[in-house]
């Protein structure tokens, strides 16, 4: 620690600019420096208990509203992979097809919305509501290996998924390579393509 | 680069140092903490917006709730319901709402769960007298089917919340449920 003071504060080194800065701000809001820079603790220290560092926590916040806006919801796991498992079997290709365009949809509201809209594609594939546990992305020779892994998905909520990824991915320029399905593990290899030909796109 | 002294909680203090001796240094640490609550402000949130949200989906997620398409579901509702069959399926969704219901444990949280979790909700509110519970749910996006079954998810969970149902109103987008509470022994 870097020094004491009354019995229950401690002083704590840090850079003075950054001080003035947050000084101004605590008076800006009509708070005291103490009682501001609690605040400021306490949320790093909740920030840690999210396993995540503030800054992460932040480069996410702008993607945050973007399932709300882009037409996504949520629902209980087990109502969804019923709901599939009770329908795939009978409507199994046109179930992937409908996930591909809705993947497709949400891969062009990206592509409005943001100056780089594949990294926020993958971020809010990390960003953990879409009941992804890994998403790994290896870039090399203008090619990008997509591993996304979940485990205990179901068969065909991974297809159904693999499908939305791709749609996503294709609305924002890349063509698929390669891809690989099997029960929670995605593996798709896709590569830029500037001019989209659309009715190459298809699943 | 000079340096200032800052006070700060005790308690705060000591889990800040304990936690950045795993990172590296507590200056640096710190350091780093500051640059982000500046940079919150400079976007216009505090801190505690932002990390809000972000509890909000990580409860989402420990809760066992899932993104999806929202046409698509509403789609697969209706195709299961009609493949599977109307008891069936309401009793999938009547017994997800009574999990959801023991999981929250608390009428007051469910509901807050449900405002903060189903935008496609644009009214939900329940209502609290001395020996009923009136809840509203309204949805201009709801099927007549996905009413149906949302319907019955609120009614399980708030069975599993003790209540018991004595009056439904359900049609397209509209769910109005009255409940009677135990009683006091």
């Amino acid at each position: 620690m870097s020094g004491k003071s009354s019995r229950n504060q401690k002083l704590i080194r840090a850079p003075s600019d950054l001080v003035s800065k947050l000084s101004q701000e605590a008076a800006c809001q009509g708070k005291t420096l103490y009682s501001y820079v609690t605040e400021i603790f306490e949320q790093a220290t909740r920030a840690y208990e999210m396993k995540r560092s503030l800054k992460e926590i932040l480069d996410t916040f702008e993607i945050l509203d973007v399932p709300k806006e882009a037409g996504t919801i949520y629902t209980p796991r087990d109502v969804l992979d019923y709901l599939i498992q009770k329908t795939y079997g009978e409507n199994g290709e046109e179930l992937q097809r409908m996930w591909y365009h809705a993947g497709k949809w949400y891969g062009t509201y990206l592509k409005e919305k943001f100056e780089q809209p594949f990294d926020s594609f993958l971020r809010l594939l990390r960003e953990g509501r879409w009941d992804l546990n890994e998403v790994a992305v290896n870039k090399s020779n203008g090619r990008i290996v997509l591993k996304c892994v979940s485990a205990l998905t179901p068969q065909e909520r991974s297809l159904l998924l693999q499908n939305f990824i791709e749609g996503a991915a294709h609305s924002l320029g890349y063509k698929t390579q390669e891809k690989n399905c099997f029960k929670g593990i995605i593996c798709l290899t896709l590569f830029k393509h500037e001019l989209r030909q659309p009715e190459e796109d298809s699943v | 680069m000079k340096r200032k002294l800052l006070a700060a909680r005790l308690d705060l203090a000591d889990k800040i140092s304990e936690i950045s001796s795993r990172k590296g240094t507590l200056y640096d640490y710190v350091n780093d903490i500051l640059e982000q609550a500046i940079r919150a402000e400079e976007i216009g949130l505090s801190l505690k917006t932002v990390l809000d949200d972000r509890w909000t989906v990580k409860a989402m997620k420990d809760a066992g709730f899932i993104l999806v398409p929202e046409k698509l579901l509403y789609d697969l509702a209706e195709v299961a319901y009609k493949r599977v069959g109307r008891e069936k399926t309401t009793m999938l969704w009547y017994e997800t709402g009574q999990w959801y219901g023991h999981y929250y444990g608390d009428l007051r949280k469910f509901e807050a769960a449900i405002k903060n979790c189903f935008w496609d909700v644009s009214e939900f509110k329940i209502l609290e007298e001395k020996e009923t519970a009136v809840l509203t749910c309204l949805s201009s996006k709801f099927s007549a089917t996905y009413t149906e079954l949302f319907s019955k998810f609120l009614e399980g969970a708030l069975n599993a919340l003790g209540l018991s149902l004595s009056q439904c109103e359900v049609s397209k987008g509209i769910i109005n449920l009255k409940f009677v509470k135990p009683l006091d022994k």
